[in-house]
């Protein structure tokens, strides 16, 4: 009975004392990680964006960078992040897009230009695609093909179509083989977005 | 896990006492029974974060940071440790180091945190860790513990740098994300070494040499 006793006071006792470490580690940690986070999401932005960032830039010089470029801004009730025209870039308008994937939610970035007539670019911040299969979809290869891409089909209906083929429509491009069902849900939540963004044809 | 105890538990009667004893736990961890070469345990994160010898050198040093003070704590508290509920309290000690370098590396080293993802995280389900707490650190002082960690974490670092290495070089051409002239004028990169088979491929040549450079078994031959 005794030995109860203390198994249980010794398993409490280090379950409180490990505690204590972990919550002070966490919340001294907890601003870096924020800034982190916050570093993170405008480094997306900028790339949807396609300002040029150069390669080993610190959190600092991101937001620097970021604040330098863009404005946030809503259209409806939805924020978008506009580009401030200057010499080296031709403006574009980001916005957010989320939705179900195959195995976990995907998240986004996807930058129009300031027509709305066009995807600049488009990066996934969040994704738990099969990998070597759905997970391409954050590799250039993939998000380099929506540069240029038309939102609107021929008969002026807002929409893309990501799937391979030879149909040549101005707003398809080939999706990825063996990744069809990635590819269909991407494509939900960018006419999805698209839909929110530019409404019925024009 | 059972086969793995056993294998580890050959290692751990101690042998000989003194100032000798250091030496001999430093080389049977990071050579003689080197945890992942000779017993094969951990090899899951081994094939896992080796593509880039930059994540093999983390992973190699988290890993050395989780098995130095896990067996440093769990030797302290040996003696008052409830035999019934040690391997909880060993894996409660386990876990905290280790997401204290995961917490570590997720505000100081964000990018490098985000290509490790899962498997810093997965340390505490490593064999190795685990059982040099149970073979060693339960029977040993604490500083000898300390050795013993230190030098299974060392072990493993080690191979982890030799398969990133060999990885990175054949599959990109370059080291430490610096272009090796030699593998990139006159080599094309094969994607192989970075995919996961590429990872069982090394893995199996470096234990291969690692034993015959080591030489059968002296307990095998008898």
């Amino acid at each position: 009975m005794k030995g109860n006793v203390y198994t249980l006071f010794y398993a409490a006792t280090l379950g409180i004392v490990c505690a204590l470490i972990l919550t002070f580690a966490a919340s001294f940690t907890a601003p870096y990680k924020k800034a982190n986070a916050e570093a993170e999401e405008v480094k997306n932005i900028l790339l949807a964006l396609n300002i040029a960032v150069p390669d080993e830039t610190s959190s600092e010089e991101l937001l620097e960078i970021y604040k330098k470029n863009v404005k946030e801004e809503e259209r409806g009730s939805i924020p978008v992040y506009v580009t401030i025209p200057s010499s080296e870039n031709e403006g574009a308008v980001a916005m957010r897009f989320a939705g179900p994937g195959l195995w976990g939610p995907i998240k986004g970035f996807m930058a129009l230009n300031p027509e709305m007539t066009e995807i600049r670019g488009i990066t996934f911040y969040e994704q738990e695609e099969t990998p070597g299969l759905g997970g391409e979809i954050v590799k250039e290869s993939f998000r380099g093909k929506f540069n240029g891409l038309s939102v609107h089909d021929e008969e002026g209906n807002v929409g893309i179509i990501i799937k391979s083929g030879s149909d040549k429509a101005k707003n398809r491009i080939d999706g990825i083989s063996g990744a069809t069902m990635t590819c269909d849900k991407v494509q939900q939540m960018l006419n999805k977005a698209l839909q929110n963004m530019i409404g019925e044809p024009q | 896990m059972a086969d793995n105890k056993q294998m580890t538990c050959a290692t751990c009667k101690p042998k000989g006492l003194c100032g000798g004893k250091g030496l001999v736990t430093l080389k049977d961890g990071a050579w003689a029974n080197n945890p992942l070469a000779i017993q094969v345990l951990g090899i899951c994160s081994a094939l896992a974060v080796t593509n880039r010898l930059e994540n093999s050198l983390v992973m190699g040093a988290a890993l050395i940071f989780v098995t130095i003070g896990s067996n440093l704590f769990v030797s302290i508290l040996r003696k008052v440790t409830p035999h019934r509920i040690r391997m909880i309290a060993e894996v409660a000690i386990i876990a905290t180091f280790v997401i204290l370098f995961d917490q570590f590396l997720k505000a100081f080293y964000w990018e490098m945190s985000k290509q490790l993802g899962p498997y810093v995280g997965l340390i505490i389900t490593n064999c190795i860790v685990m059982g040099r707490a149970e073979a060693f650190a339960l029977q040993n002082p604490p500083i000898l513990s300390m050795v013993d960690g230190a030098a299974n974490g060392f072990g493993y670092a080690v191979v982890l740098a030799i398969i990133g290495f060999f990885r990175e070089l054949f599959g990109t051409g370059e080291i430490m994300g610096h272009k090796i002239p030699l593998f990139t004028d006159m080599y094309t990169p094969n994607q192989l070494m970075i995919l996961a088979p590429g990872a069982f491929f090394t893995l199996g040549i470096v234990i291969a040499i690692f034993n015959i450079v080591k030489g059968p078994d002296k307990e095998e031959k008898k």
